[in-house]
């Protein structure tokens, strides 16, 4: 297990590691069985009652649903102190909950990346704060 | 409701970042529209006004600053926003106001100046604004959600990296043809297919960048205004459409999309090309030119579906066989498309709408299709923003 310790992520409510496991904090309306990602992107079936919505983890695998390489970095407010560029993005499928998260890849063997193949949710080290803390944001690694 | 139809045009020439502002190139798109409808300023009874969303509190007004700049008369000036189908909305507007006889005569106009540098989030409140969250944390520019749709495109229908190329290299040879065009450089299948990867599978010039530009129309249902035009364009239908709950696409600016489809793919585009269709009374098969909103070689592809010009994954085909181009059944974007001038946010709409009038008109010299009677005008905006634009001679 990872040391998760000083680790902090840059927007709160959107990843969660203190049950062990890395997993998406998403939120499931209970009348039209929706799940949201991030918990406050609602997106009900018209004429559902929106009653009943609650915090929910995600499962920390899933399987790879699409990706994409990027080659060039991302501009801000995107913030990272480490070179990445070329990284993978993949929209990672949860196929109980019907949904696809999107997410950066910290794979790096880039040319081993297919469509359908397992995923597990992690944390990607961006940068250190003033706090010394370990800046994350969430991300998918290939299920070895 | 009565018949409403484009009397008068105008465009600022696409380009990249300026130090002018919006208001200036507003004033020379309106301008060419006033002249071209031979209308005196006086006659425009409202103004719908598509706002420039990094012109401050002037951008966001962009309509009250417009009507100062030719006098202010009094009249209803309204400024609305709907991303990248901002014009179909300014254009819907001007529309509804003519045909429900609120005004005879109506002006629809944006200007969008390049901003310099990158397009990113316009908040810091990640609560409120996803978009905070796909900047910060999702590392994923515009570009990054049509290469993951284009992806599962290519593993779905067979789409090739030669199928994505052969866009560009079509509307860089009608681009070359446009003088309102920003990129007038024609290419090669090699010289695409050796450009770099933006985000694979889309490579460089494949994609559209931001630009700077700026288009009116001026549209009446004044008979005798209408028999003083020349060539007047009927309005047959002119929506809107928003997404629908089960729409697989993933959407820009979300984290997020539903992995079990309950409606079509970029289906506020659906639903505003199918409620055109409907209030028009012509369909796919009656379209002569169709002007779409090719941001990547992937929407190029998809839209012909989207639209019903032809099933789910037959677009491949349709356009390796030629029948997209200038002289087949249908000319798909013989304006040179978005791929030739690049996105103008609040402006762009418009120019599509222009581009096919201009096209019923007969005015488009060596990119002319040859005698269209039905043209549509189909529009895309992030976050589930779509308008279609069906006219006529
Ligand atoms: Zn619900």
């Amino acid at each position: 297990m990872e040391n998760m310790a000083n680790k902090v992520a840059r927007i709160p409510n959107l990843v969660d590691w203190s049950t062990g496991e890395v997993r998406l904090m998403s939120a499931k309306c209970n009348s039209c069985g929706t799940y949201f990602f991030p918990k406050e992107h609602y997106q009900h079936r018209p004429g559902c009652s929106r009653e009943g919505v609650e915090d929910i983890l995600l499962p920390c695998k899933g399987k790879l649903a699409s990706y994409t390489i990027q080659y060039y970095p991302c501009p801000a407010p995107f913030k990272t102190d480490k070179k990445i560029t070329p990284y993978g993005i993949g929209l990672v499928e949860f196929e109980d909950e019907k949904i696809q998260v999107t997410g950066i890849i910290t794979e790096t063997d880039l040319k081993s990346l297919k469509i359908g193949m397992q995923m597990e949710t992690t944390t990607l080290e961006m940068f250190t704060n003033e706090e010394k803390q370990q800046v994350v944001t969430w991300a998918f690694r290939a299920v070895k | 409701m009565r018949d409403v139809y484009i009397i008068g045009t105008g465009i600022h020439p696409w380009m990249g970042f300026s130090e002018k502002v919006f208001a200036d190139f507003a004033a020379v798109a309106v301008d060419g529209a006033l002249k071209d409808a031979n209308v005196e300023w006086k006659k425009i009874q409202a103004i719908m006004a598509g706002i420039f969303i990094y012109g401050g509190n002037a951008g966001h007004l962009s309509g009250q600053y417009l009507e100062s700049i030719f006098g202010e008369t009094g009249i209803p000036v309204v400024n609305v926003y709907n991303a990248c189908a901002t014009g179909s909305a300014s254009l819907r507007m001007a529309y509804n106001s003519v045909a429900a006889g609120e005004t005879d005569t109506a002006l629809a106009f944006g200007s969008d100046v390049s901003p310099k540098g990158f397009l990113t989030a316009k908040s810091d409140n990640a609560v409120q604004d996803r978009d905070v969250i796909r900047w910060k944390m999702g590392g994923l520019p515009n570009p990054i959600y049509w290469a993951l749709e284009c992806r599962k495109r290519m593993e779905k229908y067979g789409t090739t990296e030669e199928d994505l190329a052969l866009v560009k290299v079509l509307m860089s040879e009608y681009g070359a043809k446009n003088p309102h065009a920003r990129f007038k450089k024609t290419y090669t299948l090699e010289e695409v297919l050796n450009s770099a990867y933006v985000c694979d599978p889309l490579r460089l010039y494949e994609i559209c960048p931001v630009s700077t530009g700026a288009a009116a129309v001026i549209i009446t249902a004044d008979k005798d205004l209408i028999s003083k035009a020349d060539k007047p364009v009927k309005i047959n239908a002119t929506t809107m459409g928003s997404s629908m709950y089960g729409d697989p696409t993933i959407r820009i600016s979300a984290l997020s999309c539903p992995s079990v489809p309950e409606a079509p793919m970029l289906s506020e585009s659906y639903s505003a090309s199918r409620q055109a269709y409907e209030k028009s009374g012509f369909g796919p098969e009656d379209i002569d030119v169709l002007e779409l909103p090719d941001n990547s070689s992937w929407h190029y592809l998809v839209y012909l579906e989207t639209c019903g010009f032809c099933k789910d994954g037959e677009a491949d085909k349709m356009l390796r066989d030629g029948q997209t181009k200038i002289g087949a059944k249908l000319a798909v974007n013989p304006s040179g498309g978005f791929s030739s001038h690049g996105e103008a946010l609040s402006a762009q709409a418009l120019w599509q709408v222009i581009e096919c009038a201009n096209q019923l008109r007969g005015r488009c010299g060596d990119r002319q299709v040859e005698n269209p009677k039905v043209a549509m005008a189909q529009t895309y905006g992030l976050m589930g923003n779509s308008g279609t634009t069906i006219m006529s001679l």
